[in-house]
């Protein structure tokens, strides 16, 4: 029997009385409220913790080599990011990958099998992230307080990522288009991820929006 | 008495909506959109404050913020600005700075009868002897002088600062700033931002009207355009604050600060007038030319019933026009020169039988019985060369007010604040731009442009040159045609009068002759008179006095005014709310996964860096000294857990690893082998110590480094910059957040481990040895370490997972007695082994062989960082040893605390820097500095503790409790 995980934000949900699931042998918030109210929530500004998701990283002078052997589509340049087959390959720097699987699939899992040092000149780097999925029409409103970049689309290089800082804490931040609608995801240290969970939720509440599970996001 | 006129095209004002409120106890009525000051002056009140230092009655000056004559309290709320902030239904409102309410301040006295004695400065030289009776004075002085009480309940309501981006930020809302605005916005694609101060746009053009409806007409069209451009946004009562580099610009609303950069920057500011200095220009009813203009036209008030207008310059002649606009009956337009005006102003007031006094001037404002307003001013011949009054020849004119024109200073600190060179224009009597930085530029009269269709054009060049700056060559080429009039500032508008009390500073009540005294006293540099004098230095950072400041200085020292400078105003130049500058107030804080857990066992958390970390697990009824020593001893007697998450975690992977190593560290690593851990000590390069830790060797090529919590994220940027300069091949992987690090201490933690597992690794695990195992199906790093007790392990677990691991050890560890214990705990245990904590026990100057821990120094290899200072400094003569030491057996005197002195022979030798008491030893026991020569076991020193006492000290071996029979 496999031992259930936790993300770095589920014990400072629980206030938010969520309705718990496992996702990736991890316990996670799957809704907060009604599909409805949170609709509404993310069409204001919803934040979804989605930690539960695999990763994998990886850096060193020929990790892009590497996950060429095993399939994995890289970004060209550095600080962008590529969305293959529902896996999303962040490039942090010319050698360093983040990659997640989005929803379904093993991709992450099986690249996590291979041992820390897999290759020469190729290191695995354990991830234990905080990652979130911000959405809605009051999400520029709230990264203006967040953060000093202009995250606006115009502004910013299709597939761009983004290594800055939010809330003061290094983050890592996706902006895309959903729907046509701003969508952001956030990625920083899972130490602070209780931290950051607190502010993107009371910023959230306070422009009318606020927790969304991981069923409506 | 009702001085409200008919509804003023362009008015502030929403008259159906009255508001009610009351001022030093007195109940008033005022419209919607009306400030405190226009709502009072409305309804014919006219003492609105009392001053700084003289408690003289204050009426308006500037009725912008320019002046603080207005300061009010209103509950818990203080130095609120009158001429500013618009009046709010119940408020109740009182004058800052009185004994006995505004119009009976029983302060008033000191301005009657004390001023002879109460110069400029002399509190600099006064009150210091006897020296114990400056408590005494001090206390007088400051509740004698002084603005509102700050009152500690005030709520703090924590307002956001916002960050925003844009191509254009334009200061100003003027017609230059407008103009270039809209210039601007003919490139779509450029984001532009207009901030103005005001609560409504239009800058000067919404009041100085000469009584013509053409400027509002004009207004009007520059706004209607700007409001439907679309990339144009236009911000009022938003002020920019200050200006940092790189275009940052600070923008200030009541709702918070939003944090603007910009690629470029169009400074269209306007100018700040400047009152002319005359005996009593201070009195209630004497105002700015430009403050009678902005309280006809935007509240719809008559400043006077009566008025003169003392001017000296053209702009007079328009505020008389305003002025008869409004209904005031203008007696007399009293020129300080002599040459001719504009002939289409004098006509027009010829029109309206005003008589002009060319080459006069107001020598004396006169005042009322009760100095409560002006009753008349005494008018004399003036001569501008020799600036003398010819009073033999004085008449007197009743009024009840005065209007003054005398000259501008450009509102200019945002300007000097980006790095501008100045330099003076004898055309318009005006410091302007030289140079200006890249990316910024000046449109309009803080420009020296003054004709209003050079204005706009102005305002349109500086808007062409911001966007070629941006890369757009094919922006217009606009000329603006040089100022050709009369100068709109006079070169000296100051009145001489023996009696003085005529006014430049009007926060600070400095006179004319204060700057004379100044100056005889040698403080005739700008700077020096700045703060000798304190002009400028009071809450309108000089808004309205510096200009004349600066030219009285230049007369006194007969140089040209470029010559005496100016002084810059710091940000922020405009008075902003403490609470704007904290903004929301985020307080990053990192935890470890199984933080729910400490806060379910009841753990007490305590701030290591910048993690939130349990000191001590509550226990009902017993005390915190109690507590640290109970899990102590459940550490020595039996088993402990503690969470070490925060530890930094560090992997060093690649071929180089080990020399990477080899270099970083003082010791030696390209030999450890794998599975077995190495103390590592690391130095800068002038050799102080940086930090401890664990060097485990997992594989071949790859090294697993803990280190400390609060100096982990230094020790990884250091490694990366030594990386980047050695060139070897390596990687570094900051993993300080993706493992949960679990310490098992004490006898019987070897049971507890071992029944989580079946891998004899654990049984087999001796001090100084590491392994990677799995321990209830989650695959671990396990390390033997003995900092806290002689038998530990030290359990690294992927940080997801933790908390399973934790409750699985804690529940093995039941029949164990099994304690959790946190940081406070673990600084003694750590003591009671004898082990120094870097940052606890040594400061920013600690070197090694302070610490004695010359054995870790492999000084025989070819490098390490700091080894080249190590050899130099073991040359010299050691200052100081940190040494172990006890107190004596049942101590019971004043306990010496960390930080206490180490005094010999009078001297201080060093101090105590970690003490505690220890049941396990039975002793108090901690580590000290000491003089070099007092480090042998039997030594003893004596610690001054804080209340004086001499403690003595013995040294000692470690670990203490090893040594005990030694005591």
């Amino acid at each position: 029997m496999s031992m259930m995980k936790s993300t770095p934000v589920a014990y400072f949900q629980k206030n938010l009385n969520p309705k718990w699931g496992e996702v990736n042998g991890t316990q996670v918030a799957m809704s907060f409220d009604t599909p409805e109210i949170e609709q509404q929530r993310k069409k204001n500004l919803g934040v979804t913790d989605v930690s539960c998701r695999q990763r994998f990283g990886v850096k060193g002078p020929k990790a892009n080599q590497w996950l060429a052997t095993q399939n994995i589509k890289t970004p060209d340049s550095i600080n962008s990011w590529v969305l293959d087959n529902d896996v999303l390959v962040l490039r942090l720097g010319s050698s360093e990958f983040l990659i997640e699987q989005q929803v379904s699939g093993d991709v992450c899992k099986q690249l996590n099998q291979v041992s820390q040092t897999a290759a020469v000149g190729v290191y695995k780097v354990l991830r234990a992230d905080a990652a979130f999925v911000i959405s809605g029409d009051q999400i520029l409103t709230m990264f203006s307080e967040l953060c000093k970049l202009d995250l606006s689309a115009e502004a910013l290089k299709p597939n761009q990522l983004i290594m800055t800082q939010v809330a003061d804490i290094s983050a890592t931040i996706v902006s895309e288009i959903t729907n046509g609608q701003l969508v952001i995801r956030l990625w920083c240290d899972g130490t602070y991820g209780a931290y950051m969970w607190r502010v993107l939720h009371q910023l959230a509440e306070e422009l009318g929006g606020g927790a969304v599970g991981l069923t409506n996001c | 008495m009702n001085m409200r006129i008919n509804k003023q095209t362009g008015e502030w004002l929403e008259r159906e909506k009255q508001i009610n409120f009351t001022y030093e106890g007195k109940k008033f009525t005022a419209y919607e959109g009306d400030t405190i000051t226009s709502a009072l002056w409305a309804s014919g009140e006219k003492v609105l404050g009392r001053s700084f230092k003289y408690h003289r009655p204050r009426g308006v000056l500037s009725l912008a913020n320019h002046d603080i004559n207005v300061m009010l309290t209103d509950g818990v709320d203080t130095n609120i600005r009158g001429d500013v902030i618009t009046v709010k239904e119940g408020m109740s409102l009182t004058a800052v700075n009185t004994l006995g309410g505004v119009k009976k301040d029983n302060l008033r006295y000191i301005g009657k009868l004390l001023s002879p004695f109460l110069v400029v400065g002399f509190y600099y030289k006064a009150f210091f002897r006897p020296r114990f009776m400056f408590p005494f004075w001090e206390n007088i002085i400051r509740h004698g002088a002084g603005l509102g009480k700050v009152n500690f309940n005030y709520p703090r309501i924590p307002k956001p600062k916002l960050n925003e981006h844009y191509d254009v930020l334009v200061v100003g809302a003027g017609p230059s700033g407008l103009a270039a605005a809209l210039a601007a916005s003919l490139d779509k694609q450029l984001k532009i931002l207009i901030v103005d101060e005001n609560k409504q746009a239009g800058g000067s053009l919404g009041y100085d009207r000469a009584g013509s409806v053409t400027p509002q007409s004009q207004l009007e069209e520059l706004l209607s355009e700007v409001n439907i451009t679309p990339n144009i946004t236009l911000r009022t009562d938003a002020y920019a604050g200050a200006y940092y580099t790189d275009h940052l610009i600070p923008i200030i609303e009541f709702s918070g600060i939003t944090k603007v950069r910009t690629k470029t920057l169009i400074i269209a500011t306007g100018v700040f007038e400047q009152p002319p200095v005359f005996r009593n220009n201070d009195l209630p009813g004497v105002m700015n030319g430009s403050a009678a203009q902005r309280m006809i036209y935007r509240y719809g008030i008559k400043p006077f019933n009566d008025g003169v207008v003392f001017t000296a310059n053209d702009y007079g002649y328009r505020v008389a026009l305003d002025l008869i606009h409004a209904g005031t009956n203008v007696k007399a337009v009293v020129d300080l020169r002599k040459t001719p005006v504009s002939s289409i102003l004098t006509r027009e007031l010829a029109n309206h039988d005003i008589r002009i006094y060319s080459g006069h001037c107001v020598y004396e404002a006169l005042a009322t019985s009760d100095d409560m307003a002006v009753k008349g001013v005494v008018i004399c011949p003036f001569d501008e060369e020799t600036n003398q009054a010819d009073s033999e020849q004085s008449f007197t004119i009743e009024c009840d007010g005065v209007a003054m024109s005398a000259g501008w200073a450009s509102a200019a600190a945002l300007l000097y604040q980006s790095g501008m060179k100045v330099k003076y224009d004898y055309t318009i009597e005006q410091f302007i731009p030289d140079s200006l930085p890249n990316g910024i530029f000046a449109a309009g009269k803080v420009n020296g442009v003054y004709d209003f269709d050079q204005r706009i054009a102005d305002g349109a060049r500086a808007a062409a040159e911001a966007m070629r700056y941006m890369g757009m060559d094919n922006a217009p080429v606009i000329t603006v045609q040089a100022h050709s009039n009369v100068s709109p500032s006079h070169s000296f508008p100051v009145v001489p009068h023996p009696k003085g009390k005529n006014f430049v500073d009007f926060d600070e009540d400095i006179q004319a002759k204060d700057f004379i005294n100044a100056a005889k006293e040698g403080f005739d540099n700008i700077e020096l008179m700045k703060r000798f004098t304190t002009v400028g230095m009071g809450p309108s950072q000089g808004k309205h006095s510096n200009m004349n400041a600066i030219r009285i200085l230049a007369r006194i020292r007969e140089l040209p005014v470029e010559k005496i400078g100016s002084t810059t105003s710091r940000p922020f130049f405009h008075p902003t709310p403490i609470g704007h500058l904290g903004g929301r107030n985020f307080h990053p804080v990192r935890q470890s996964s199984i933080q729910s857990w400490h806060a379910d066992a009841g753990a007490v958390f305590v701030d290591v860096g910048a993690w939130s970390r349990p000191a001590y697990y509550q226990k009902p009824g017993v005390d915190l000294a109690e507590i640290i020593q109970q899990e102590s001893m459940a550490v020595h007697n039996a088993v402990g857990i503690i969470d070490g998450s925060s530890l930094g975690k560090i992997e060093v992977c690649g071929p180089d690893a080990a020399q990477f190593l080899e270099k970083f560290f003082t010791g030696k690593f390209a030999d450890q082998k794998v599975g077995e851990i190495r103390y590592a000590l690391s130095i800068d390069e002038s050799a102080v110590v940086a930090d401890d830790g664990i060097v485990s060797r997992v594989k071949d090529e790859l090294f697993y480094i803990t280190i400390g919590t609060s100096n982990a994220a230094m020790v990884y940027r250091e490694m990366q910059r030594w990386l980047q300069m050695w060139q070897l091949d390596v990687g570094l992987i900051n993993v300080t957040g993706s493992y949960g690090i679990i310490n098992v201490v004490g006898p019987k933690a070897v049971h507890v481990v071992s029944s989580l597992t079946q891998d004899p690794l654990v049984s087999k695990l001796t001090a100084g040895k590491v392994g990677e195992t799995i321990i209830s199906e989650v695959p671990v790093r396990i390390m033997c370490v003995t900092f806290v007790s002689n038998i530990g392990y030290e359990i690294h677990v992927p940080a997801d997972s933790m908390l399973a691991v934790w409750e699985k050890l804690i529940k093995a560890g039941t029949a164990y007695d099994i304690r959790p214990f946190g940081t406070d705990t673990q600084r003694l245990l750590r003591l009671e082994m004898g082990h120094y904590l870097p940052a606890y026990d040594t400061d920013g100057l600690t070197i090694p062989y302070e610490l004695g821990c010359e054995s870790e120094l492999a000084m025989d290899k070819p490098f390490f960082v700091g080894q080249r200072s190590l050899k130099i400094l073991a040359k010299k003569t050691l200052k100081k040893r940190l040494v172990p030491f006890v107190l004596a057996d049942n101590f019971s005197g004043q306990m010496p605390e960390d930080c206490n002195l180490v005094i010999e022979n009078g001297e201080i030798k060093g101090r105590v820097t970690s003490i505690s008491y220890s049941s396990k030893v039975d002793r108090v026991i901690g580590f000290a500095y000491v003089d070099p020569n007092k480090v042998e076991a039997g030594s003893q020193f004596e610690i001054r503790t804080d209340n004086g006492s001499m403690v003595k000290a013995t040294v000692v071996n470690t670990p203490f409790f090893n040594s005990k029979k030694e005591f």
